[in-house]
Parts: structure tokens; C-alpha cells; sequence
């Protein structure tokens, strides 16, 4: 695949992504009740994992970083159909960030390293990624401009269903990614699943 | 569903501000949200408050738009500003509220804190509703272009970024298809024990990636059909100027932030 058709996937994968945040509209377990408030849970994670893996690392992060600037310039296309600056003041403006990463060093892994069971460490390199940029983030928004004093420890703790969660639909993506590259292969789609 | 797909907020009222360049506006934007964290007296604080109230007047957009862009940030506001209330010990006891101590400092910091939230989203907020889409990503697409020394692709993601403004109305309309089209098959999203749920992942978005990718192949293939080599030597159909009433926002915004900071408390 040409550099153009790169660059189209890669504009494509901000939609998926956008499908990603929202996703608990079609699949309804995904809004999940927490204290007698229904918390709609996101993909976000499971797709920049995926794009890093189906883009490579340089096109996945590209992609990544066109969806944030796209939602920071207040497009709702985060979470809740969200998006604007205020995302970023929040807490968890930190995993959005995050997403670069994920999509960089889960494609670093998948294209520079060969052994078996690559994918499986690519999707859990995203995973720790994700949470170790987000939850820093979160303590430092907490701390610098939210102004509420809680511990690094607190943080981590409070994240920890979503940690859970992230692990189960990470190691999905790793397995979803097979799927994928047979289903493109079956399809057509001249997609290059095999990175040479 | 369908307010899914209600992408941008864009109020066209054709004011002053509507009609600035689009790099000026983001320029002032981002400084603002810089230089609001120095201030720290009522005079500096009135006077950023005084440019946001007073660009959100000269938008002509009326009040309930921009009370929409508000809302998803009121709670955050308003959560911080009690937190405040409770954990903050400074200053003297006011009052009681259910037998804790409301000190004047915690009153004070609270406040301060959630005007400052509001202000940044008040301002940010009337970037997309004065700037359609397309004049952000030029905008973009400008701004970053001394990025293209270091070799990063300007032009490839600004052209995916106008892509993408296309293509996510398509992809969320492309998934509610396919999961009408799996459900008639007999796939359920909705019921059934927790494994058997997780698994209707798959039929989801298999499809649906297989399309987008089907999609971004007859673009990139009719994109090079009509003669597309990069951003090598292109023209451009829109271009921004700067132009009399951009010179005036800016330095209208230089004085109000000069002011602000000769007057914020150094000691």
C-alpha cells in the first residue's frame, strides 16, 4: 500500500475511532451502572491499539494525533460526543493524549520486533502506556489546576476497574487483529497485514 | 442516534469575529489559556474576564449556543468549586454547612478556580462555533507548517483531517447499518451472559472495519486518479490572509494580557 492509500486508512481510523468512543450506543453491556449512574464505557483503547497494529507505528500515531487535535479544536467525537479544550482541562484529558502512544508503541513492537506472540506484547505495551501516561495526568491535573490534593496511590486506585476492563478489550484487539487481516485478505482489501 | 451525527457547531451570524482569520483566533486562543493561569488579583481576573464576555458579545451567536457548548463542563465546575469548599482550611470559619466549617479562603480559591475554568471554555468554545471545520484545518495546516523542517507531514494531516470530517458521519451511519444487518441475522447485543455479549464485538466491527478500509481505498485510488502527488507544489483554493481587523484583535488582546500582567501581585 502507497503512501496516499496510508494517508486515506489513516483518516478512516479517526471515524473508527470516533465509533470507538461512542460505542456503547450499539452494544448496550458497555454502559455500565455505577453508583445509580450509567457509566458508558469506550473502546478508544481496543482501536489505538488496533490502529498502531493495522497502520504501523509512524501512520497509527499520525492517525492518533489527527483525532486529538481534531477533538481538541471541539469536534464531538470523544467520549459522550464530547470534545473542546474543557476534555483536556479535565482529569482524563491525559488518555486521550495518550493515544498517540499507544498506536506508536503498539505498531513499534508489531513492525520491529519478530518474535511469536508479538501482537499480544504490542496490545499490552498500549495498555501500559495508556494507563501510566493517564493516570499522571490525572494526579497532575488534580494537583496543578483542579487544585484537589490526592495521592498518586488514590489515582491508580480509582482507575482500577477501568484498568480491568482495558486489559480484557486489549487482549481482545490482539486477537481481534488475526480477524481482521483474514477478513481483509478474503475481502480484497489489498491491505498490507504483514508489515514488509 | 441521529443526533450522533450532528458534526460541529458552527452558528454562521457573519460577525466580526466569524470573518477573522481563522490562525489569529487560534493564536489568541491558545495564549489566553496560557497566560489566565498568571493571574491572580480581581483586577487581572477582570480583565480576561472583560476579553471573554467581550469576544463572546462581538460573536452576535445567541445565548443558547453558546449554553450548549457550556454544559458538558458545568459539572466539572461546579464539583470543583464544592470540593473546594469542604477540603480547603484557609482563612477564617464562616459558616457551618451540616456541622463542617466553611473557611473564607476555601470560598475564595473556589471561586476563583471555577471562573477560571469558565473563562478558558467560554473562550475555546467560541472558536468552533465562529470556525467552520474546513477554515480550522487550513488554519491548522498553516500554523504547523514550520513542523515541515523537521519532516513532519503538515500537509498529509491536515488533508486527514478534512478526510476524516467526512468520513466519521459516514462510519457511525456505516455501524448502526451493520449492526441492523447482524441483528436481523439473528445476533444479539443485548442480551444473553456476559461472554456471549462480548463476543458480538466481533461480527460488529470486523464489517466495519473491512468497509472503512474498502473506503479509504477507492479514495486514495480516485485521489491519485485525479493527479494527487502529496503536498509537493500544491495550490491552494482558500487562502488565509491577515487583514486589518485581525491586527486589531490581536493587539487589542496584547494590550488587555500586558495590562493584566503589570497589574497581577508579584510579592
Amino acid at each position: 500500500m502507497n503512501r496516499t492509500g496510508r494517508l486515506t486508512a489513516s483518516a478512516m481510523f479517526v471515524g473508527l475511532m470516533t465509533v470507538g468512543a461512542n460505542i456503547s450506543v450499539w452494544l448496550p453491556f458497555l454502559a455500565v451502572p455505577i453508583g445509580g449512574q450509567t457509566v458508558p464505557l469506550s473502546l478508544q483503547p481496543f482501536f489505538a491499539i488496533l490502529a498502531g497494529l493495522l497502520l504501523g507505528y509512524k501512520w497509527g500515531a499520525y492517525s492518533m494525533g489527527c483525532y486529538v487535535l481534531l477533538g481538541l479544536t471541539g469536534l464531538p467525537i470523544f467520549a459522550d460526543l464530547s470534545g473542546g479544550f474543557g476534555v483536556f482541562a479535565g482529569p482524563t484529558g491525559g488518555f486521550l493524549l495518550s493515544f498517540i502512544a499507544i498506536a506508536f508503541f503498539a505498531g513499534f513492537i508489531m513492525e520491529k520486533t519478530a518474535f511469536r506472540n508479538r501482537v499480544f506484547a504490542a496490545a499490552f505495551a498500549g495498555l501500559l502506556v495508556n494507563y501510566l501516561l493517564g493516570v499522571t495526568y490525572m494526579y497532575g491535573a488534580m494537583h496543578l489546576w483542579l487544585g484537589v490534593a490526592i495521592s498518586y496511590k488514590t489515582a491508580w486506585i480509582s482507575m482500577l476497574p477501568f484498568l480491568v476492563k482495558d486489559f480484557c478489550f486489549s487482549m481482545l484487539a490482539a486477537f481481534f487483529f488475526s480477524k481482521v487481516a483474514y477478513a481483509f485478505g478474503k475481502s480484497k482489501v489489498s491491505y498490507n497485514t504483514s508489515f514488509k | 442516534m441521529n443526533n450522533l451525527l450532528i458534526v460541529g457547531q458552527y452558528v454562521p451570524t457573519n460577525s466580526i469575529v466569524h470573518r477573522m482569520d481563522p490562525r489569529v483566533k487560534m493564536l489568541i486562543i491558545f495564549f489566553y489559556v496560557i497566560f489566565i493561569f498568571f493571574a491572580n488579583n480581581v483586577i487581572s481576573y477582570g480583565l480576561f474576564t472583560l476579553f471573554a464576555l467581550g469576544s463572546t458579545i462581538l460573536t452576535k451567536v445567541p445565548r443558547r449556543f453558546i449554553a450548549k457548548g457550556l454544559t458538558p463542563v458545568w459539572f466539572l465546575i461546579v464539583f470543583t468549586f464544592i470540593l473546594h469548599l469542604f477540603v480547603t482550611r484557609e482563612g477564617f470559619v464562616l459558616f457551618h454547612v451540616f456541622g463542617l466549617p466553611i473557611y473564607s479562603g476555601a470560598l475564595e480559591q473556589g471561586a476563583v478556580i471555577s471562573l477560571r475554568f469558565f473563562l478558558l471554555i467560554l473562550l475555546t468554545s467560541l472558536l468552533t462555533l465562529t470556525t467552520t471545520p474546513i477554515e480550522i484545518t487550513d488554519a491548522v495546516e498553516s500554523l504547523l507548517g514550520p513542523l515541515r523542517r523537521f519532516k513532519f507531514p503538515v500537509h498529509e494531516l491536515a488533508l486527514m483531517m478534512s478526510i476524516s470530517l467526512r468520513f466519521i458521519p459516514t462510519l457511525l451511519q456505516e455501524t448502526e447499518k451493520i449492526s441492523n444487518a447482524q441483528a436481523s441475522r439473528g445476533v444479539d447485543f443485548r442480551t444473553g451472559p456476559f461472554r456471549e455479549r462480548v463476543r458480538a464485538v466481533i461480527p460488529l466491527l470486523v464489517p466495519l472495519f473491512v468497509s472503512a478500509f474498502k473506503r479509504a481505498e477507492e479514495l486514495a485510488m480516485a485521489m491519485e486518479a485525479r493527479g494527487y502527488r502529496g503536498g509537493e507544489g500544491r495550490t491552494k483554493l482558500r487562502e488565509l490572509r491577515v487583514v486589518k481587523r485581525d491586527v486589531a484583535a490581536l493587539v487589542c488582546f496584547i494590550v488587555i494580557t500586558a495590562a493584566a500582567l503589570i497589574t497581577r501581585d508579584y510579592s
